[in-house]
């Protein structure tokens, strides 16, 4: 890559310094046009790993997963300090109840802001989730005084679509930049914090650049966020080589262009069109089928579910997929992590060993 | 005697290390408790050997187990799947399901028809599905680790661990000798709860017979009948089947200088 | 549907079923027996209403046993909009209630190893996992489910129902409903009213497609009517523990529940509900509480634990405790009044929308407060329950704020509503010993 990419740290700052805004937001899906808007910039907030989960845990049960956990502890220790808001996608029901308690009983200094996501893909849901965009508006509006127009909601619409096709195209031509899988994934990644124009020259420069592809044995990792990241160096290391993936945070915010020239349906558009998430309800057929395509298209031979402890919206849908993978030849494997825990040592075997499974 | 290669399986609680001949065979192998400076004990492991038959030189060691990373004399690492499933298709000549308890981790691999590895699954992070569910409770009875299996077979009935985790099992445990049960039905229970969830990892996966069962929980009589109670299927062991890790590493060391 | 199936089905449920579970009733009210091991010197003679209230559960999974082949059968989620359903003449099963009574009668370990064996997660919630353990190998205390036709997944009590409906759908094959109602974190938006009334409408030719009749708006008045009465009834039950001694502890109402779960809409649920409440205020009368000597009140938070109902009584009735009422229970009671015969589908995303576990952490903790205080509590036991997140969630919190903030003793007991395994009664009675010395200081 020609230009390093910047940390979450310093965007911050840089908004910061340029007086504008910046909301806190937590996974998946939202809609960033909606936000920007208004001179909001969203600065995602998955997890993060590594920080002092006994402020969490003073207000939330062990059984509640380590992304929920994380994010309490890190506002508790003034991590999210730089934002004005924090806004929460419904996700699931530990993120409905960390909202929640936030909302009523924590009651910390940024306004929380609670997104609904509909759990179905059908045209009421789109409308439902239309409506929902427009009370945002009307939310983000009382906080900020401003009033954004049809044409600037659909300008930032249109920003976001470019910055997502260019993610795409990152997708698709991954095999043959030749970077390594944690450096893919710090890049697709910072589209969690970047604003979109950013990403999008960021984007434009690594496709320009080429390198030659690196071998290794071509997996899927599948699940919510490959934390801690160390993890993409464990498969580096083992001449793995991720070529596609069903991430919470990556693959399955491929998010299309809307159709709709109404902003608010265009926004709901892009969101249910997404690829096949169980935390917006999709069923498990889709899933197999969008996952054995993904298998086909990359030439993956197996899948790694990489899995955050006690995430319910994974876990249910697991057995059945690994069944109809093996149907298909495709061999899979379960790896349950806690984010705080710097990578067992049992993961790093299972990883290994399940690559020298598809070396044999 | 003349050995070809060298595997060696740095483990939990025992470190294996196993000397084979060109044609594959054991003839060499040692057996310790692990020390926690694995690196020195390796060497002595080798200067014991060097001892007997005077040169190592290109004799290749490959390590694996829990500790393999820290066997700096290795010329590769594998994992203990992989050799486990290599050692005991070569030593029973078919594949099928390996059940190997360990002590710190408890792993059911399904062999395939030219020893490769189908598939495999392992406990997760706690400890209920692993020897040390029955170690941490025979500690709280008093009754040695070697003797759990031959107390628990004498018991003439059983009684139900509702806990698999070993904290809860524990106080469980403490609760029951509080109101008078037996040692001997409490033993059996406990082997039943840990079977139970070691027998979900081979559902999990998908038994494919025979089942073939590892490590060093094998000395324990009460471990293989209750597998065969609740699989329903008969259990074979290796010959020595707390060494198939390092046997395993060893072929595919002999493997790796033949290429 | 299929003659022979029907002729089964009169034949088994009603010649020979239920003419016999009615004189089984009939015998247990006649010369009722109390269990040896009833703890009769502290808790009260089981109430009358248990024959009854054994009947109609045996009967309802009897009906349910010759159900397929002679009425359309739907699965459905504990808080979903039945009413259309019974309505359209389904057999409706909620396999939640099914979970609670496997773990009643102590068979959930070897129904949800089931499940855990096929690949289910042990950190998924409990009664899905029994559910599954269920479909995938037929196993259950109650004979024979049947398979259903339709699914119903609602969202009001978690999302959960969604992924394990999702698994049901693959396995079975059938079309499932999916009723999404938005969280109420403060306020339900007209938005997300709208939304739930239009995924009723849009329910309703699905629901008539696989039941092959159109829906009689008359008859569903008539169902949400008696929905309605029941349920006020059910309040009224409830209300009755705001005497001293309470006639009824709320172990017996998770018990005596069943019917106001699954048997909402029927005039038989009216009538029973009716006789349990007379012989309450007969009780009352006579001065009976369900504990002999009671001296101390509690509340009870969150699900029950199915597996272990009698030992909390009697572990807590040895020291003249009561608890006398719970947000649980009180849940199937509280949306009485928004009920509207007029406007059957704007009533019902109403009420739909606002069960307690659709609603925020604060409207949790209100209703905790409300209830010490209408029913003279003297503390509060919350059960934080590993497999239900959307109850539990919060209540580290409140716990915190009810003795701060209010001055009410509370206890936070970690355990599971169905899984035994997750549970330590060591820990359990250490716990439930010191606060019932702090109760008492």
């Amino acid at each position: 890559m020609s230009n390093p990419i910047p940390s979450r740290k310093e965007v911050i700052e840089d908004i910061k310094n340029r007086g504008e805004l910046v909301a806190a937001v937590l996974p998946i899906h939202y809609s960033r046009a909606l936000l920007r808007c208004f001179s909001i910039y969203p600065v995602e907030v998955w997890g993060p790993p590594k920080v002092d989960v006994s402020l969490g845990g003073a207000h939330l049960q062990p059984y509640v997963c380590s992304i929920v956990h994380n994010a309490l502890s890190f506002l508790k220790m003034g991590g999210l300090n730089a934002a004005d808001f924090i806004l929460i996608p419904h996700t699931c029901d530990s993120l409905q109840g960390l909202t929640s308690v936030l909302i009523d009983l924590i009651k910390p200094e940024q306004a929380i802001i609670p997104l609904y996501l509909p759990r179905g893909q059908r045209e009421e849901d789109i409308i439902f989730l239309a409506d929902e965009f427009r009370s945002l508006y009307t939310r983000l509006s009382e906080l900020t005084g401003k009033k954004p127009s049809s044409k600037d909601l659909l300008a930032a619409i249109k920003r976001e679509e470019t910055s997502d096709l260019l993610l795409a195209k990152l997708y698709k031509t991954r095999q043959q930049m030749g970077l390594s899988n944690l450096d893919f994934y710090r890049l697709v990644r910072s589209r969690e914090y970047l604003p979109a124009e950013h990403f999008s020259t960021l984007a434009e420069e690594t496709l320009q650049t080429s390198t030659q592809p690196r071998p290794g044995i071509p997996i899927i990792l599948s699940g919510i966020v490959p934390e801690p990241m160390e993890v993409l160096n464990k498969i580096d290391e083992m001449n793995g080589q991720v070529v596609a993936d069903d991430l919470a945070c990556c693959g399955r915010r491929l998010y299309k262009p809307g159709i709709s020239p109404e902003p608010f349906r265009r926004m709901a558009e892009r969101i249910i069109s997404a690829p096949p998430d169980p935390t917006r309800g999709n069923p498990i057929e889709e899933r197999v089928k969008y996952l054995v395509e993904m298998a086909q298209n990359s030439g993956a031979q197996g899948i790694i579910f990489y899995e955050v402890k006690f995430c319910e919206p994974e876990l249910f849908d697991l057995p059945n997929l690994r069944n109809s993978l093996k149907e298909h030849g495709l061999a899979s494997i379960i790896i349950e992590v806690d984010i705080n825990n710097p990578l067992p040592h049992q993961v790093a075997t299972r990883i290994s060993a399940f690559l020298e499974m598809l070396d044999s | 005697m003349k050995i070809a290669a060298l595997g060696i399986d740095v483990g939990s609680t025992t470190v294996k290390m196993v000397g084979i001949d060109a044609a594959g065979e054991i003839v060499w192998h040692h057996l310790e408790p692990v020390d926690p400076r694995v690196e020195k004990q390796v060497d002595s492991f080798l200067n014991k050997l060097k001892q007997e038959i005077n040169s190592l030189n290109n004799i290749p060691l490959i390590a694996t187990g829990y500790g393999r990373n820290l066997v700096h004399q290795a010329v590769k690492n594998i994992t203990e799947i992989t050799c486990h499933a290599k050692g005991v298709y070569h030593q029973l000549g078919h594949g099928g399901t390996l059940i190997d308890i360990g002590g710190q981790d408890s792993k059911v691999i399904v062999i395939g028809t030219k020893g490769q590895v189908v598939d495999f699954a392992m406990n997760d992070k706690c400890a209920a599905g692993t020897g040390r569910f029955l170690e941490n409770s025979a500690a709280r009875m008093q009754v040695p680790i070697e003797e759990m299996g031959t107390v628990a077979l004498s018991a003439t009935e059983e009684v139900a661990i509702s806990s698999t985790c070993t904290v809860f099992a524990e106080s469980e445990i403490i609760s029951m000798i509080a109101h008078g049960v037996e040692i001997e039905p409490i033993l059996m229970g406990l082997h039943r709860s840990l079977i139970r969830r070691v027998v979900a990892m081979v559902r999990s996966v998908g038994l494919v017979p025979p089942l073939l069962l590892s490590g060093g929980v094998v000395k324990n009589p009460a471990i293989r009948k209750v597998i065969e109670e609740e699989t329903k299927e008969q259990v074979f062991l290796p010959e020595h089947p707390q060494l198939m890790g390092a046997y395993g590493a060893a072929l595919f060391a002999l493997k790796l200088m033949a290429s | 549907m299929g003659i022979t199936d029907s002729l089964k089905y009169y034949w088994n449920v009603k010649v020979v079923g239920q003419p016999f579970l009615h004189w089984q009733r009939r015998q247990a009210e006649r010369r009722p027996k109390v269990s040896s091991r009833w703890r009769s010197d502290i808790l009260s003679p089981p109430l009358r209403i248990g024959a009854k209230t054994k009947e109609l559960i045996s009967r309802h999974y009897l009906e349910g046993r010759y159900a397929n082949g002679h009425r359309p059968v739907a699965w459905v989620t504990s808080g979903g909009p039945v009413e259309i359903l019974q309505a359209l003449g389904f057999y409706v099963l909620y396999p939640e209630n099914h979970g609670a009574l496997c773990g009643v009668r102590k068979a959930v370990v070897e129904i949800y190893g089931e499940a855990e064996n096929a690949g289910y997660s042990t950190d998924i919630c409990s009664y899905a996992r029994t559910d599954i353990g269920s479909m995938l190998s037929g196993k259950t205390p109650v004979g024979r489910l049947p398979k259903p036709d339709l699914l119903l997944a609602c969202t009001n009590i978690c999302q959960t129902v969604l992924h394990w409906y999702r698994v049901l759908a693959k396995h079975f094959e059938v079309p499932l409903i999916l009723i999404d109602t938005p969280f109420v974190y403060t306020k339900a938006s007209d938005h997300a009213l709208e939304y739930v009334k239009k995924q009723l409408e849009n329910s309703i030719p699905i629901a008539e497609q696989v039941a092959g009749r159109t829906l009689d708006y008359r008859r569903l008045k008539e169902i949400i009517h008696l929905s309605k009465d029941a349920t006020e009834l059910w309040l009224e039950i409830i209300g009755r523990g705001r005497h001293h001694p309470a006639p009824m502890s709320v172990f017996d109402q998770f018990i005596h529940m069943a019917p106001i779960v699954e048997m909402r809409g029927k005039k038989e649920t009216v009538d029973f509900y009716a006789a349990l409440l007379k012989e309450l205020d007969e009780n009352i009368d006579k001065g009976i509480g369900a504990v002999r000597n009671e001296r101390k009140r509690l509340l009870w938070d969150n699900l029950p634990i199915w597996y272990r109902l009698r030992y909390f009584a009697e572990n807590l009735g040895e020291h003249g405790i009561c608890v006398v009422a719970s947000t649980y229970t009180n849940a199937w009671a509280e949306l009485a009044p928004l009920m509207n015969l007029e406007k059957p589908l704007d009533s019902m995303a109403n009420t739909y929308m606002h069960p307690i576990l659709n609603q925020g952490t604060k409207y949790k903790l209100d209703t905790m407060k409300r209830m010490v205080e209408e029913f003279q509590l003297d503390g509060v036991i919350l059960h934080s329950d590993r497999s239900c997140k959307p109850y539990s969630i919060g209540q580290i919190d409140q716990r915190n704020l009810l003795i701060q903030e209010y001055g009410i003793p509370a206890l936070l007991l970690e355990a599971d509503h169905d899984d035994p395994r997750a549970y330590s009664e060591e820990q359990v009675a250490s716990r439930l010993a010191s606060f019932v010395e702090m109760l008492d200081d």
